[in-house]
């Protein structure tokens, strides 16, 4: 007798959407997440706001784990984690491990919801100095601080006068390897930018861009505002190194589309720095021997017509596993995943 | 690092160009004859990609800051086979790069020095004006680098052979002999060489000269100084027991 069980593996955005959908689609979901709370990166990485309308991220992510938590047909493992999975699809064993504890559930199908880590500076682009100068912080940095309320220089605790966005740090570099864009920095740093002038008026915020990628309504939500009312200055030409002189940050790039090189000073450098897999991506990938991209992410069909199904039937791959993904795009795939595994599920109780 | 293949070959087709013709006298197909040149290089594959235009290369070229000069330009230029504009830079920009190659930083792994290497090549093979203008203050160093294997001497330190190196040079080149003896090493005490390259070494490398085109290439710049570097090279192989 198949299973009639979903497993979610993951409790970010992602899992919990396709947790709660397919739940709603009425198939009983078992949703683990390693770490001890539900919400995934938003809520572990203290996100301010969200890109759409500046919404509060722990506000919507507590919807999303509301949504969940009072449905009796979602069984949450938090502090749970993945250790073996076996079968194929319509009865697949997941052996779980929880604080030291095992258990091995049945499941029909899977949804694979691991998500994605922030690039770190300090591994590859020395020579920004993020492990070494504390005025030099990251767009993830920067959110805790707008969240707490309190924007300041880290080495001074005063506010910034000046301080300079660096997109596509670990994004777009064929040294790296990491070849793609991430998606979400342009969108981030502008709507930081914004929050930035909100919090800390008499601060010049400078953003030095390769190309500013502001997808659909960002153009007229977030870019648009933040040149026009918020008077953030967009410089094309991206940032060369970073030194410090006598107690602020040097930066050194060129302003292309004038033509020059340049030298300013700044108070506190961002580094918009992009998306990598999270090591859960990372270590699901061998546990339910999914192919990976050459940068790690979780291969799928890829294609415009579907993109979650991944090449072991019964296994999908949903949001930031995948591939650099925003929320609405992580959304959107987990709902999509929710219906296919939901329908999967049905198509394979009824063939038996 | 990565696996991405590069890109299939440039194919420049006439009209590819969009820069003003500034050098009117010289035939386009002429100028195209050049780039295909560069582009027939085995190192160009690695050397150009594409350009998104971020200027870190310009961010961190050291002649940028001192120059009219733009290695985002040459590489923009080359990505876009704009012939008319790479003919311009072929006589002029690329003479202001030291060659540090810092602009190899480039997130899409192109090498603006790499192309400046071959552009450079091109101009002396083909003996352009411009090539052998820019070079003349040079033949002194290559003179000095080709036949004593080593580099520049203290005694080269003049200020009409670096008019670029700034006023101090004067002061320097004035006293040179004492501020020499003022080193303490007494090894460094010369003015006349650096170090001595031992007469092995120098055999193999007027062979590798002469066997790969670098005497054709000087003979095309400065047919004095080739004439010059010859006759060293010439009378050591001969003393050796090589045949010219």
């Amino acid at each position: 007798m198949p299973s009639d069980r979903l497993v979610v593996i993951g409790a970010g955005p992602a899992g919990l959407e396709a947790a709660r959908l397919a739940a709603e689609l009425g198939s009983p979901v078992t949703l683990i997440e390693k770490k001890d709370v539900a919400g995934g990166m938003p809520i572990h990485a203290d996100y301010a706001a969200l890109t759409h309308h500046f919404r509060p991220a722990s506000e919507a992510m507590g919807e999303m784990v509301d949504a969940v938590a009072g449905n009796s047909l979602i069984d949450i493992r938090t502090g749970t984690e993945v250790a073996s999975v076996t079968g194929e699809l319509g009865n697949f064993s997941v052996d779980l491990t929880s604080n030291g504890l095992s258990e091995t559930i049945d499941a029909g199908a899977i949804i694979l919801a691991t998500g994605f880590k922030h690039f770190d500076p300090g591994r590859e682009t020395q020579q920004y100095q993020y492990w070494e100068l504390p005025d030099v912080i990251t767009i993830a940095d920067a959110e805790k601080m707008l969240k707490s309320g309190n924007f300041v220089t880290p080495s001074t605790g005063k506010a910034p006068e000046r301080v300079a966005f660096v997109q596509c740090v670990g994004s777009r570099d064929r040294q790296i390897g990491n070849e793609y864009c991430s998606k979400v920095c342009c969108g981030i740093s502008s709507k930081q930018a914004i929050e930035i002038r909100e919090m800390v008026p008499d601060a010049r915020v400078f953003i030095f861009y390769i190309d500013m990628r502001m997808y659909g309504y960002w153009e007229n939500e977030i870019y648009w505002p933040a040149q026009e009312q918020h008077k953030v200055n967009y410089i094309k030409g991206i940032i060369t190194e970073i030194l410090p002189k006598g107690g602020r940050l040097i930066v050194r790039g060129e302003d292309t589309t004038m033509g020059r090189p340049m030298e300013v000073a700044m108070d506190m450098v961002i580094l918009a720095v992009g998306m990598e897999p999270s090591a859960g991506t990372s270590a699901m990938s061998g546990v339910l021997n999914l192919p990976t991209n050459k940068y790690g992410f979780i291969e799928t069909a890829h294609d415009v017509l579907d993109t979650v199904t991944t090449t072991v039937p019964g296994v999908f791959a949903v949001g930031a596993a995948t591939g650099p993904a925003d929320l609405d795009d992580s959304i959107s795939s987990a709902g999509a995943a929710a219906a296919k595994a939901v329908a999967l599920l049905r198509a394979a109780a009824v063939s038996v | 690092m990565s696996t991405t293949a590069p890109p299939a070959a440039f194919t420049a087709f006439p009209g590819a160009t969009i820069s003003p013709n500034t050098y009117v006298d010289v035939a386009y197909e002429d100028k195209l004859a050049l780039w295909e040149e560069v582009k027939a290089d085995d190192r160009f594959p690695d050397y150009l990609y594409g350009c998104y235009e971020c200027g870190i290369c310009v961010a961190s070229c050291p002649s940028a800051r001192f120059y009219d000069f733009s290695p985002r330009k040459i590489a923009q230029a080359a990505a876009r086979e704009d012939i008319e504009l790479i003919y311009e830079q072929m006589n002029d920009d690329v003479w202001n790069c030291s060659q540090c190659f810092s602009c190899n930083r480039c997130p899409r792994q192109n090498s603006p020095g790499g192309l400046i290497t071959l552009l450079r090549e091109v101009a002396v093979r083909n003996g352009l004006g411009t090539a052998k203008e820019a070079l003349e203050g040079y033949g002194r160093v290559v003179y000095k680098i080709m036949t004593t294997g080593t580099q520049i001497s203290p005694d080269m330190l003049q200020p009409d052979a670096f008019p670029d190196w700034g006023p101090d040079v004067e002061k320097t080149s004035d006293n040179l002999d004492v501020w020499r003896r003022a080193l303490p090493p007494e090894t460094l005490h010369t003015t006349e060489m650096s170090w001595v390259v031992s007469e092995e070494t120098l055999i193999e490398l007027y062979l590798i000269w002469l066997h790969s085109d670098v005497m054709d290439m000087i003979a095309e710049a400065d047919e004095g100084l080739h004439m010059i570097i010859l006759d060293v090279m010439e009378e050591t192989l001969e003393d050796a027991g090589y045949e010219i």
